[in-house]
């Protein structure tokens, strides 16, 4: 009865590792069904791909800010870009990009409110913390004539929509 | 014999049919302790009380000692629960209704501004006053054997105090609550690997809202608190457990048992007699240096709550707890800044999120789990600062720090990474900052110390030493020195939160 596990007989012995090995197996399934039940499958946070005004709207060398969709669009003469307004750093939202209307993409620049990282227009970091650049994302247009940013699709900060 | 007047019998014949009835007696099975039987026996018979021994050394009374800072943190934790609990019933936790909700809490709820206030200031005060309790028991080497692994679970409730405040954060969902959760939570994306994973359970999406708030507020009132309660009666439970608090060794007393007796077949022997090795009260007190815990200790605590519910009612009539306006999720504030007590790792943050954000409290963490451990000689238990020599070190720590940190922030202003040069690799950014030069520093200057005293306890002094004041210099800087745009300002200059 009270036999030490030495004295028991090897069979004795792996069974009951056996045991303790199954035991443990069957407490992982739970754990991770667990934890895979905190991470949602499906979250309603808003549209990815964005349709903003039609094309003619946006004037040659203008940068507009959109605020509520946190994205910037670019128009140049060689089409349109689009990047985020997100800073990459804490994921706080940029300034809105100042420089001359139409200056060359390097020499605008726009700054984070939140720890002062600073980017130029073709995304790139200058200074400050922020670990990458902003992204840019696919620019299309919709068969009604409007611009759609598609912010699933990471591009090239140099990469344009041609119209 | 003393006679009584007729006026005294009649006062103890009032206070006999008060506490010496039937109802009473079936609650407190004794009278009131008048003596000191009674007062041993009412300290294992009532549930409250069982965890404190029936008599306390004279040591751990002794108000320079401890500064009753254990104690106070527990207090602060039990309004915490109260104004908690009764703040449920007036708040709803979705993002339509908690800012109104709380608006409400101010200016219709009949008290509802008391209570917020005493929620809101009560958990600044235990998250000040747990890290206080932190310093003191460090100082005074009481995390050494055999109290090491209370020391581990008192880094455990730091950092659950640390959440608690975080979560609770979120909940008022104003700017403030925003923003300082959008940043918090991508500070937590940074460790490599699982960073994206912690970030998107924490929020339960990509963005803070009705998924985060939610889970915030879930973890706030139930798993946090639980977590904390299991905790907080695991330490208690190893405080009498591993002998009390600490005090220094006494010295050999003339009574100890050098031999065990001789095992005597003719004797019935109680189960702590038959157990082997010793507990760890053995031979550390003397009848002589203890005191009933009923009424020294119990008086004592019942003065110290008094304290702090009258401080904390004196503070939450006066100053309101703040509430900014509605959340915007287009338009952080500038600066946006972290909960005060982060500050200091936003601060690194805004060098580097890596270092700021894993590095650092990484660091810290694992070194506080791991210092009794490292420091394992017995010295200077129960002792502030250990010796003559553990002061002198301690304070040339922090007055060597000082001026470190501030050439460092200096540096960085005007010869970071990527001032020097634009556009430099991250690595570099990670690599070279205040953040983790002040670390290679900071384990340098105590090995150094460790090797220089022979005593890893002195290193030790050093090396918390240091973290101590440099946590509290950043702090102060991400509080008073940081403008818009994280820029550099005088207090003077300041013009408050936008």
């Amino acid at each position: 009865m009270s036999a030490s596990l030495d004295e028991q007989t090897p069979r004795r012995r792996l069974l009951l590792g056996l045991g303790w090995v199954s035991f443990l197996v069957s407490l992982l399934g739970p754990v991770l069904a667990n934890v895979r039940f905190l991470f949602p499958n499906v979250v309603y946070e808003g549209e990815s791909v964005l349709k903003l005004d039609s094309v003619e709207k946006y004037l040659v060398g203008s940068i507009t800010f959109f605020t509520d969709k946190k994205i910037v669009l670019f128009r140049e003469k060689d089409g349109f870009r689009a990047c985020t307004a997100v800073c990459p750093h804490l994921r706080c939202v940029i300034s809105p990009f100042v420089g001359a209307p139409g200056s060359a993409p390097d020499i605008l620049r726009a700054r984070c409110p939140c720890h002062g990282s600073t980017f130029d227009g073709r995304g790139q970091v200058l200074g400050g913390p922020a670990p990458r650049g902003l992204d840019f994302f696919r620019v299309t247009k919709s068969p009604d004539g409007r611009v759609v940013v598609d912010t699933r699709k990471i591009v090239a900060p140099s990469e344009h929509f041609k119209l | 014999m003393v006679t009584e007047s007729p006026k005294e019998t009649g006062r103890r014949k009032a206070v006999s049919w008060l506490t010496d009835n039937r109802v009473v007696r079936s609650i407190f099975r004794r009278g009131y302790p008048d003596n000191d039987l009674d007062r041993a026996a009412v300290m294992f018979s009532n549930f409250f009380l069982h965890v404190l021994p029936a008599r306390t050394h004279v040591h751990s009374l002794k108000p320079t000692y401890t500064w009753g800072l254990g104690i106070i943190s527990l207090f602060l934790f039990v309004v915490l629960l109260g104004t908690g609990s009764l703040l449920m019933f007036f708040y709803v936790p979705s993002t339509g209704r908690a800012y109104s909700d709380m608006k409400d809490l101010q200016f219709v709820v009949s008290y509802g501004v008391v209570l917020r206030n005493l929620h809101r200031w009560a958990a600044h005060a235990m998250v000040a006053v747990v890290f206080l309790h932190m310093c003191r028991v460090f100082y005074t080497a009481s995390y050494k054997a055999p109290r090491e692994f209370n020391w581990v679970i008192g880094v455990l409730l730091w950092g659950a105090t640390l959440m608690m405040s975080f979560t609770g954060y979120l909940l008022p969902w104003d700017q403030l609550a925003y923003w300082a959760i959008t940043v918090g939570s991508s500070i937590a994306s940074y460790p490599p690997l699982v960073g994206e994973h912690i970030r998107t359970l924490m929020l339960g999406g990509d963005t803070v809202g009705q998924n985060a708030l939610i889970r915030f507020y879930v973890m706030h009132v139930i798993v946090l608190p639980g977590i904390m309660m299991i905790l907080m009666g695991v330490h208690f439970w190893r405080i009498r457990k591993d002998g009390g608090l600490s005090r220094p060794p006494a010295p050999p007393s003339e009574t100890a048992r050098g031999e065990a007796a001789a095992f005597s077949p003719h004797k019935t022997y109680m189960l702590v007699e038959l157990a082997e090795g010793r507990t760890p009260m053995v031979d550390t007190q003397a009848p002589e240096e203890e005191v009933m815990s009923w009424p020294h200790t119990v008086f004592r605590m019942l003065v110290v709550f008094v304290g702090v519910v009258a401080v904390l009612s004196a503070v939450a009539y006066f100053f309101d707890a703040p509430l900014e306006e509605l959340a915007n999720p287009d338009h952080p504030p500038n600066p946006a800044k972290a909960p005060w007590y982060f500050l200091g790792l936003q601060e690194i943050v805004s060098y580097s999120a890596l270092a700021g954000g894993v590095i650092v409290p990484a660091a810290a963490i694992i070194g506080l789990m791991t210092i009794p451990y490292v420091d394992r000689n017995p010295e200077g238990q129960g002792a502030w600062f250990t010796s003559d020599q553990g002061r002198r070190i301690t304070l040339w720590s922090i007055l060597v720090v000082i001026p470190v940190v501030l050439v460092l922030t200096w540096l960085n202003e005007h010869y970071a990474v990527r001032i020097l040069v634009p556009g430099a690799s991250q690595i570099w950014v990670d690599l070279l900052n205040p953040g983790t030069i002040l670390i290679a520093l900071f384990a340098a200057g105590s090995l150094y110390i460790w090797r220089r005293t022979g005593s890893s306890r002195m290193g030790a002094l050093a090396l918390y030493s240091y973290f101590l004041t440099s946590y509290v210099i950043y702090t102060l800087i991400g509080l008073y020195f940081r403008g818009a745009n994280w820029a550099w300002i005088w207090p003077w200059q300041a013009t408050g939160l936008h």
